[in-house]
């Protein structure tokens, strides 16, 4: 472990009961970085964040956190970070001023210009139970960033946010960034670790799938890219000048539809292609593969890696059918 | 007292105080029934109160009722619902010390207490007066054994009770047989023999004896006094386990 790693994780194993949870995890979080850890439900991505912060303790592992052992000095360790935790709440009749001073410690921001930023000011004196899903959220994050943290978890930062709300979060997740604080974000929202994370580490069933930063995930699980237009007169030999083209595949054509898949770089060579045929058809479509497509791609195939068996049984019966 | 600590337990008691639960069950209820009850069977000393005048009987047993009240139903669905709904993990993430949320309970249920045994005095002062206290030492001592006790027995309900549902069942269980037969119900010299041998060995009952025969000059109830003291070292241990202190 050198200085420069805020968190440390070999081995981590925790199971319910018989349900293995996390399955021998390791991980590395260096400072200054936004981590992004992304996976479906009951991939043990809040399972291990909670054994980060030594709120779980888990099965086996050794796990090294800002140079603490969560599981023997999470006292010491958790006052260093700024958590947003999935499933939890304050209590009902605590207002939110309350809340802001009952977890202000003496090196704290301040809590006012942060309620300010994130549109609470109005309701200082208001109860928790009486805020939206989305002030409840803001009100967490406050919290999280209030006394400073090291490290900053967030688990489902954006959940029940409006998209400006959302855009204001994110913009403080950047500043916290760019003061030198590691983020650790736990999320279901593509869109978001593409925006906000440097490394995003995929999981399921408690194993780290691949790891990389957007960019490297989408190149390595979701190359595809597809182009639609609509061609009144696609003959034949058209058909095979748009296979020609460089990085088209596969072309289909159903109708006037003519679908072409292939690599990325294609957009270019058939919009390029296109313009010099003449007028530019006015139903053009592209879809370019993002960081959603890349983690589905992923999914599916450990999926199907995961469960040969029962595919060839699938295959099995609708050959049947 | 750490300032995050005295934050927490400051916080707690202004929480306790808004809370409907609280505000009727620990404050209003036993002021309500100790009227009723005190006024039900006269002022006249009589042999089925042991020759006290009833009112005073029941305005020295009331006190224990808030005891009670405190330790089985305020604090088990108080903490429970904390649990339940992830205000202790979000405590516990932002560095309060596992301890010192426990240690809160504590302080803020002996406040409750204090405050509620106050109010209930201060109630029954202008309507049935207040007994003369013959052995005063005695009686504080068995009421803080007491409150420790319940509050211990409150603390302990609420880590092990899994949702606040089931804390006000298992609560309201505890609390209305053992009140209807240890301290707010008739008096024990009107119950049947086999309804005295299930109410006799009642935490409730002895706290009962030990807080009202020192107080009315009925006797010192030693027996009662060390019963609650064993009670209040064995409840705070198995809650201070429970909630690893």
């Amino acid at each position: 472990m050198s200085e420069q790693d805020v968190v440390t994780v070999r081995g981590l194993f925790k199971a319910y009961g018989k349900r293995i949870v996390v399955d021998g995890l390791d991980l590395d979080v260096r400072a200054g970085e936004i981590v992004g850890l992304a996976g479906a439900n009951g991939a043990g991505k809040t399972t291990t964040v909670e054994c980060i912060q030594g709120l779980r303790k888990p099965d086996a592992g050794v796990l090294r956190v800002l140079g603490y052992n969560p599981v023997t000095q999470g006292a010491k360790l958790r006052p260093l970070i700024g958590s947003q935790l999935q499933d939890s709440a304050l209590p009902d009749r605590l207002r939110v001023a309350e809340a802001i001073d009952l977890f202000t410690t003496p090196t704290a921001r301040d809590g006012g210009e942060l309620l300010e930023q994130f549109g609470l000011s109005r309701r200082r004196r208001s109860a928790f139970s009486s805020l939206s899903g989305g002030e409840r959220q803001r009100l967490f994050l406050v919290l999280a960033l209030l006394n400073r943290p090291r490290l900053v978890i967030l688990d489902e930062l954006t959940q029940g946010l409006d998209p400006a709300a959302r855009r204001n979060v994110w913009a403080a997740v950047r500043q916290l960034h760019e003061g030198g604080t590691t983020v650790l974000l736990v999320t279901h929202e593509m869109d978001e670790a593409e925006e906000l994370c440097g490394r995003i580490i995929a999981m399921r069933d408690g194993r780290i799938l691949d790891s990389g930063t957007p960019a490297e995930l989408i190149d390595r699980h979701a190359r595809r890219a597809t182009v639609r237009f609509s061609l009144p007169e696609a003959g034949a030999s058209l058909l095979e000048q748009l296979r020609r083209i460089e990085g088209v595949q596969d072309v289909e054509l159903t109708g006037t539809r003519v679908t072409l898949g292939g690599d990325r770089r294609m957009i270019a060579y058939v919009g390029a292609a296109l313009v010099s045929w003449g007028p530019v058809p006015p139903d053009l479509g592209v879809h370019v593969p993002d960081l959603e497509d890349a983690l589905l791609r992923l999914l599916e195939n450990d999926q199907a890696a995961a469960t040969p068996v029962i595919h060839a049984q699938a295959e099995l019966i609708g050959g049947r059918q | 007292m750490s300032t995050t600590f005295g934050k927490l337990v400051k916080t707690e008691l202004k929480l306790m105080m808004r809370d409907p639960l609280v505000l009727t069950f620990v404050f209003a209820f036993p002021v309500v029934t100790m009227l009723i009850l005190g006024g039900a069977f006269g002022s006249k000393p009589t042999p089925g109160f042991q020759n006290t005048n009833p009112a005073h009987w029941y305005v020295a047993s009331y006190l224990t009722v808030v005891i009670a009240a405190t330790g089985l139903v305020m604090l088990p669905v108080h903490l429970a619902s904390y649990r339940d709904r992830g205000v202790l993990r979000r405590f516990t993430a932002a560095g309060f010390p596992r301890w010192s949320f426990a240690i809160a309970q504590l302080i803020t249920g002996l406040v409750t207490t204090a405050v509620s045994c106050g109010l209930l005095l201060l109630v029954a002062w202008p309507v049935y007066g207040i007994p003369a206290v013959h052995d005063a030492w005695r009686v504080a001592v068995a009421l803080l054994l007491g409150a420790v006790a319940f509050v211990s027995i409150g603390v302990l309900l609420g880590s092990v009770l899994p949702s606040a549902r089931s804390a006000q069942a298992v609560g309201l269980l505890l609390f209305f047989p053992s009140f209807l037969l240890g301290a707010g119900g008739p008096p024990p010299d009107v119950m049947g023999s086999i309804v005295k041998k299930v109410a006799d060995p009642l935490p409730l009952t002895l706290l009962t004896n030990a807080v009202r025969e020192p107080w009315l000059g009925l006797g010192t109830a030693t027996g009662s006094l060390i019963a609650i003291a064993a009670l209040a070292v064995v409840a705070t241990v198995i809650a201070a386990r429970r909630t690893a202190l």
